[in-house]
């Protein structure tokens, strides 16, 4: 068996006494795009943040690997110096700082900065809509924008694993369609992904495999393709 | 006689922009009213007085080891026992309660330390005034206005146009997204702190020699300063500034030509006033929903 870039082994995680991850086991290889789909409250966002690093450490049980360490104590704005850098739930686009300056904020752990207005320059080639609004307030951006925004900004730290939280939420789908075609070429440049997702059915169209998440614990694990064949997902996750 | 209004005015409203700009700070920073603002202000003034007029060290050379001196203390003060208590779980309206104890420890430890009476500063210039537009102008009232200016300045630039300023609005605007690009956001909200601590302790040293140093020196300064942060917008540095300004400016105008005795009065009427007409202060800030 070859090393997983990342490998969550038994991971659980509580607030407190509230258990909400029960135990589970992921890994992501190099290369890949995985996704945990899942209804609403079946512990995704919590298992995203816990590998992050930005849940409390004291909640954490089990193991989390990125590249053979374990990370499952390091703190959270240790994480993304590893090389994992995670984009939140709902864009948190620092809402009062220019566009140029939350670009600015993505390459502040950059140690080589030889580099880093050649990838700056990519991102805005990415996504040109950023470059046009460079001198706005990121919190005037549309919410696709703002998405956006959060994906480049996270790209700038030069990961080489990106975690995304709900790429797709309250966006338009044509903008939706956008974004995970952006996700996918960020991915074909060598970029691993790991994406929780509500809505399955992209989801598992841009995935390579995919985990059903419920309840705190995975239920299912196969390749997307087999997953959007099983009557069972079918049934609960693609409405069909 | 305008001038000499006009300049003790902006002293005095430099001295309270001071103050108000650690407390639009410390907000942001950490969504918290540090009381102990005007009480640093008092120990940053003592400590000038020990360094300059007892060891002789050289004015600038005072300022710049009580600025780090202070920049320490308010780290320590932010993360010795501010965070500790927040991350005990303690109420933030408690956490407020704390600053004002502390505030008072200072207060009564300086008098433990340096005593009870007023002591006067020595003079930090051989020339006793300057002339600026045909008025004598007393050369550390220059002195005051001018340094003020320039930390107000410095801070600006280095909030706004350095990255770690910008990382350090990003941590008091965004905790969590700003952790998962690498910021350190504890460190950033502590050296909000020290800052805070640092810019209070040299209003002190700018208004000591004025005024004369003693314990209850920064009491009344740090309300006013609050009141400035208010009236300015409550989070907005600039506000602050501006806020300071006014508020000095209304008390020496009512001062010299009203009474001294009905400053306050004034200066206060005029904050709730603010408040009634102008509740987000001049620059529009909402303190309560940001």
């Amino acid at each position: 068996m070859g090393k997983h870039l990342l490998e969550l082994k038994n991971l659980q995680y509580s607030y407190g006494n509230i258990k909400v991850v029960h135990g589970i086991d992921l890994y992501v290889d190099e290369g890949e795009i995985v996704t945990i789909i899942g209804a609403n409250g079946a512990g995704k966002t919590t298992t995203l943040q816990t590998v992050s690093g930005l849940t409390a450490a004291s909640g954490v049980k089990g193991e989390i690997l990125f590249d053979g360490r374990n990370i499952g104590r390091t703190r959270g704005h240790l994480i993304a110096g590893q090389g994992l850098v995670q984009v939140l739930e709902g864009r948190h686009v620092f809402s009062k700082l220019t566009v140029a300056e939350n670009i600015q904020m993505g390459t502040y752990i950059r140690k080589d900065k030889a580099n880093i207005n050649k990838d700056i320059d990519q991102v805005y080639e990415m996504f040109p809509r950023l470059y046009e609004r460079r001198t706005q307030l990121a919190g005037t951006l549309s919410g696709g924008e703002q998405q956006m925004l959060a994906i480049g900004r996270a790209l700038l730290c030069n990961p080489r694993m990106i975690l995304l939280d709900e790429p797709s939420l309250g966006l338009a789908p044509i903008i939706i369609k956008e974004i995970f075609e952006s996700i996918v070429r960020i991915n074909k440049q060598g970029t691993s992904v790991l994406f929780v997702e509500q809505n399955s059915k992209i989801a598992l169209n841009v995935a390579d495999r995919g985990y059903v998440m419920q309840n705190g614990e995975i239920i299912l694990h196969d390749t997307s393709v087999n997953l959007l064949q099983n009557e069972e997902v079918k049934k609960a996750y693609l409405g069909e | 006689m305008i001038i000499q209004i006009l300049v003790s005015g902006l002293v005095l409203g430099c001295v309270y922009g001071l103050i108000a700009l650690g407390y639009s700070l410390i907000y942001k920073a950490s969504g918290m009213l540090n009381f102990t603002q005007g009480d640093i202000l008092t120990l940053g003034a003592f400590l000038g007085y020990t360094f300059y007029g007892v060891f002789h060290i050289p004015f600038i050379l005072t300022v710049i080891i009580v600025f780090i001196i202070m920049l320490g203390f308010g780290m320590v003060l932010e993360k010795g026992i501010i965070s500790k208590l927040v991350a005990k779980g303690t109420l933030p309206i408690y956490t407020v309660l704390a600053t004002i104890a502390v505030s008072y420890i200072i207060q009564n430890g300086s008098m433990l330390v340096w005593g009870t009476q007023s002591i006067n500063f020595p003079r930090i210039f051989h020339v006793t005034n300057i002339k600026i537009l045909g008025v004598n102008i007393q050369t550390e009232a220059f002195v005051c206005i001018l340094v003020s200016m320039i930390c107000m300045v410095s801070l600006h630039i280095f909030m706004k146009h350095t990255r770690f300023g910008t990382s350090m609005r990003a941590a008091a605007m965004d905790p969590l997204a700003a952790r998962s690009l690498g910021i350190n956001v504890s460190l950033a909200t502590g050296l909000t702190w020290g800052i805070s601590a640092a810019v209070a302790a040299l209003a002190g040293m700018l208004i000591g020699p004025l005024y004369g140093v003693y314990t209850t020196l920064g009491a009344t300064i740090g309300r006013k300063g609050f009141a400035s942060a208010v009236m300015g917008g409550y989070g907005n540095m600039y506000g602050a500034m501006l806020g300071g300004a006014i508020l000095g400016l209304v008390e020496t105008f009512t001062s010299a030509y009203i009474s001294s005795s009905y400053k306050d009065l004034v200066a206060y009427i005029l904050l709730i006033t603010f408040l009634f007409i102008k509740p987000t202060g001049i620059f529009n800030e909402r303190a309560i929903q940001d």
